[in-house]
């Protein structure tokens, strides 16, 4: 090739300069056809950040309006675990240490908080100065990591009041986003939330959480290449969640808690008779129902906690002392999850199994000695009252009054002679239908569905597991227990509660409703929680009068077992009938229990009262409920509650 | 042909604008218009945001667009055979410019001294080198026609080493390259032997190498160098940063823009530089693929009319001036619109007739004057 061949050199020139341009077209091809969507995105998010305005939490109130839960503005700061290492973590938190006032330890305690979710920043320090926040926002390059926000928390007016209901918001936890994204995949509407959401973890918290929610504002902002701001593109206000209004009694509450702390204290300086030690009365709750509307009026449990430590995060320390089994696992809401056997308070089903079958009538009688020997039986065939008190000639009125064990032995064998005739499990039916052994549905989550064991269900447990059952049959015996509320029953004290409400009401089993209705927080009326009717059972009205009058004679018949509790009630004005139990709960000491309804001619209000530990039932529990009653009715300033001598059932 | 009608043709000044290269015009016009449009629309938020004139990039760029056709028209009215002429002249007197600018006469901007100040205007000496510099080159080759051994090739090479070196020390790594381009492109037509070529292909390539790993740029001038193949950096002042912005920006146009003024990475200024060294991601942004495939066709008919013209050209120094003027054009355009979609190095070379900037503008229409010059005069 030579310099006289100028066309062929100019030809590789051209040569060259089309495959440059060819170049440049393939690749504008690429970015502009086929990689256009990716990076519009990608422009999109350069150019638009939106700032979340969460929506202000619905408060929570009482039947009567008071404030239980209600928000309250705070300065937090918290900081994001993701961006630091753990040794810019040290040095971090030991710059933030003396510009919040709180020790090293403290912080690095709240940043290893355990109901933080991971990817969203932990707050370590709540209620700081307005000062320092704008101290730290001034100097954020030197705080990496570390965000100053202005958040609504969670405030408690009525302090530890309820604490087990009301339950506790916390941040939305990976697995639920990624459970709702998996919902709403599959087609299902879901509520929408970001990672860093609060919502409701327990309690009404968890059970209204839509209606508390609300829903979060957005300001979408235009920012340029250095973040500042050029204009608003758009701007959803937040709206409030909605206030919810419980059925709680505010005043009913209050009295029940004191009265079960009280009445547990005043157990402790008590012996337990069977072995004369002192009990140890540590634990207990209480149910108060609305028999009429199908609601809770109070619901306590002890031990109890402070709900305000679910704000901002729970440390190490303080989730260990609420699972703490030495102090009687505070978290554990007794009320709804305690299981217990029920005792006598379970002689109204056996007696009304025992009306309503015609294994009795109301004037059947007899002759109770004290002692009651099952018929042909091998092996311990004794039964006997509570210290062998022999009450004589006892009809079932007077057999629920005196809690006359004989009677019930005796009816519990009865049932089990006729099983042909009446079916192997009466007394378990009617215990069903009243609802126990069976979820209240009370509506807040973690309720424990309890166990009324039958011949079935006992040889089923036996054959899944012979170690933890070893006895597969079902003897007279057996159901000589079952008729006083002993043997492997267990029930939670809301299904006590509930089954008395259900028998005083005439037999309409509700699902307890918590609250009353929903409202705006200028109080527009949004919606009212209707009552949820459970099931309904056939009572009747002389059967009803009948079992009633037993349990109102109990407080007022020579030998009731609760006369000592209610002695000087105005139960004239306002009759209450009730049972007591005492239950043996080996290895531990018997539980004590009452159950009571009132007023009896129209009955409102039905009573649990669950004590573990604690001795007698009419000697511990029936005082509880006495404190109750008199707030309820209105006619007995509830004073500090006492333990009772006399009655043993 | 009567005898005399040579000297009369000669006489008439008008005769060579007979044949003016109009697709050539139309299409330089054309792109110039365009980056006026575009200059406005990547300045005028930000002079809006600082309380100035939006129309005042724009008026700007207006009047170098205006001031660079009469430079055209004037250049292309000399006869281009004169410049051959005043090739030595042309040269020195660039090589001149280009010592006093890096003496304490020229004004540094951004790290590099390469302009003298008058009032608002600036010059950039390296412009007026290219055009001096092809010229010369020009020059020189079509007078050793054929005949370009070692020595010669030695002696080409050495009039472009000269203005290289000087670029190189304000620094000014992009005009330097473009040299290389012009260089390698005129060598090539001029008649270079093949084995010269490949063994300056091979030096070049060594030397570029060398350059990178022998700590003679700066860390910024490396990065700038390297970002688009390393890729990935969050530093926002960054070469990187810059890199992935441009891209993002041209991609986010997709097949049809977003539209004029309607780009929300231009207007709200992600991309750094942008009326200058990356105003082709407005094109991509604003008017998309349609868009940006346009203005490559706009400068695909303008290096068609150089290369047409060179080979048109009535002599070799004609030719090679048109080579010259192709090259350094074809080089500005792939190296800077491959920068800007990430295929090529970042330097700071503008867009030719669309880059904000008045050398630069002029110098383009200038080298444009010269091939319509060339084609002008192809028949006499």
């Amino acid at each position: 090739m030579t310099a006289d061949n100028p066309r062929l050199r100019l030809g590789i020139l051209a040569i060259v300069v089309c495959s440059l341009f060819a170049a440049l077209f393939a690749r504008m091809w690429y970015l502009q056809v086929l990689s256009a969507d990716e990076f519009r995105l990608v422009a999109q998010q350069n150019a638009v950040r939106t700032i979340i305005e969460p929506a202000p939490r619905g408060r929570i109130l009482d039947r009567n309006g008071v404030v239980l839960v209600e928000n309250r503005p705070s300065n937090v700061v918290a900081v994001d675990r993701l961006q630091l290492t753990v040794a810019e973590r040290e040095q971090l938190l030991t710059r933030l240490s003396p510009l919040l006032g709180v020790p090293v330890e403290e912080l690095t305690e709240a940043m290893g908080s355990r109901s933080a979710s991971a990817i969203t920043p932990v707050t370590v320090a709540e209620d700081v100065p307005d000062e320092v926040m704008i101290r730290l926002r001034e100097r954020q390059d030197e705080f990496p990591g570390v965000v100053a926000r202005r958040i609504a928390q969670r405030t408690f007016p009525q302090g530890t009041l309820a604490a087990h209901l009301l339950g506790y918001i916390g941040e939305i936890s990976a697995e639920k986003l990624e459970e709702l994204e998996e919902l709403e995949a599959e087609g299902e509407e879901v509520p929408q939330h970001r990672a860093g959401d609060f919502i409701g973890k327990a309690g009404i918290e968890l059970a209204f959480d839509e209606e508390l929610r609300g829903e979060d504002g957005v300001v979408s902002v235009e920012v340029d290449a250095a973040s500042k701001p050029i204009r608003v593109v758009d701007t959803v206000p937040p709206t409030p969640g909605s206030d919810v209004v419980l059925s709680i009694d505010v005043e009913v509450q209050r009295v029940a808690e004191q009265a079960l702390v009280q009445g547990l204290e005043s157990a402790r300086g008590r012996r337990f008779t069977d072995d004369d030690s002192k009990l140890v009365a540590d634990a207990g709750s209480v149910v108060v129902l609305d028999a009429k509307e199908g609601s809770v009026t109070a619901l306590a449990s002890y031990p109890t906690f402070d709900p305000a430590i679910f704000t901002g995060g729970l440390s190490q320390a303080e989730f260990a002392a609420l699972n703490d089994e030495g102090a009687g696992i505070p978290q554990l809401n007794r009320a709804i999850q305690g299981l217990y056997a029920p005792g006598s308070t379970w002689k109204l089903v056996t007696a009304s199994a025992a009306l309503r079958n015609g294994l009795i009538t109301p004037q059947t009688t007899i002759e109770d000695r004290g002692v009651y020997r099952i018929p042909n039986c091998r092996g311990p065939c004794d039964r006997q009252n509570a210290g062998r008190i022999s009450y004589g000639l006892v009809d079932v009125r007077r057999a629920l009054a005196v809690s006359s064990d004989v009677f019930f032995y005796g009816l519990g064998n009865d049932f089990w002679a006729r099983q042909e005739e009446l079916g192997e499990t009466a007394i378990q039916d009617m215990a069903a239908e009243l609802g126990l052994g069976v979820r209240s549905g009370v509506g807040i989550p973690g309720e424990r569905e309890g166990r009324v064991p039958t011949p079935a269900s006992r040889a089923s447990l036996h054959e899944e597991n012979p170690t933890a059952y070893p006895e597969g049959d079902w003897f007279a015996g057996s159901n000589v227990n079952l008729a006083i509320g002993q043997g492997e029953i267990s029930v939670t004290p809301i299904q006590i509660a509930n089954a008395y409400a259900t028998f005083a009401n005439g037999g309409t089993r509700f699902e307890p409703n918590l609250a009353l209705r929903i409202q705006r927080p200028d109080g527009t009326h949004v919606r009212d929680v209707e009552p949820r009717v459970g099931g309904t059972i056939p009572i009747a009205p002389a059967i009803r009068d009948v079992v009633l009058g037993g349990l109102r004679d109990s407080l007022v018949v020579p030998k009731g077992t609760a006369v000592a509790a209610f002695a000087g009630f105005p139960l004239d004005q306002y009759p209450v009938a009730g049972k007591t139990g005492t239950a043996q709960a080996p290895p531990k000491q018997d539980t004590a229990l009452f159950a009571a309804v009132a007023p009896l001619g129209d009955p409102r209000h039905a009573v649990a009262v669950v004590m573990e530990q604690a001795g007698f039932g009419s000697t511990s529990a029936a005082p509880v409920a006495r404190a109750i009653f008199g707030q309820l009715s209105g006619l007995e300033q509830p004073g500090p509650v006492e333990t009772v001598s006399g009655g043993r059932g | 042909m009567a005898v005399g009608s040579v000297p009369s043709l000669r006489r008439d000044a008008a005769a060579p604008w007979r044949h003016l290269d109009g697709i050539l015009v139309a299409a330089a016009i054309s792109v110039a218009l365009l980056g006026c449009l575009m200059v406005f629309s990547a300045t005028r938020f930000g002079l809006e945001q600082q309380g100035l004139d939006p129309f005042t990039s724009l008026k700007r760029q207006a009047l170098f667009v205006v001031v660079g056709l009469v430079v055209m028209a004037a250049v292309a009215a000399v006869d281009y055979r004169r410049l051959h002429d005043l090739a030595p002249v042309l040269y020195l007197g660039s090589v001149g410019l280009l010592v006093l600018v890096i003496s304490p006469l020229g004004t540094e901007v951004k790290g590099s001294q390469s302009w003298f100040a008058f009032g608002s205007f600036q010059l950039q000496p390296a412009e007026l080198a290219k055009l001096g510099s092809i010229i010369a080159l020009a020059a020189y080759c079509a007078d050793h026609r054929g005949d370009l051994d070692g020595r010669r090739l030695f002696t080409a090479l050495g009039i472009a080493a000269v203005p290289m070196a000087l670029i190189m020390l304000q620094p000014d790594l992009g005009s330097t390259l473009v040299f290389v381009a012009v260089v390698m492109g005129m060598l090539l037509v001029a008649g270079a032997r093949p084995r010269h070529i490949a063994a300056l292909t091979l030096v070049g390539t060594i030397g570029l190498i060398g350059v990178l790993r022998m700590d003679l740029l700066e860390t910024y001038q490396k990065d700038r160098l390297t970002a688009f193949a390393t890729g990935g950096s969050t530093d926002r002042q960054g070469a990187a940063f810059q890199l992935a912005q441009a891209k993002t920006t041209v991609a986010a146009g997709g097949l049809a823009g977003s539209g004029i003024f309607a780009g929300t990475q231009t207007k709200l200024g992600f991309v750094p530089e942008q009326q200058t060294d990356f105003i082709f991601t407005v094109v991509g942004e604003e008017l998309g693929f349609l868009g940006s495939a346009t203005l490559l066709l706009l400068y695909g008919v303008i290096v068609w009319r150089l290369w047409r013209t060179g080979l048109l050209a009535r002599d070799g120094f004609g030719m090679l001036v048109c080579v010259g003027v192709l090259a350094m054009l074809v080089f500005h355009v792939f190296q800077n619109m491959g920068m800007s979609m990430g295929i090529m190095p970042i330097t700071g070379i503008p867009l030719p007739l669309m880059s904000y900037g008045g050398s630069a503008t002029i110098t383009i229409f200038a080298a444009l004057g010269l091939a319509l010059n060339v084609h002008m005069r192809r028949f006499t």
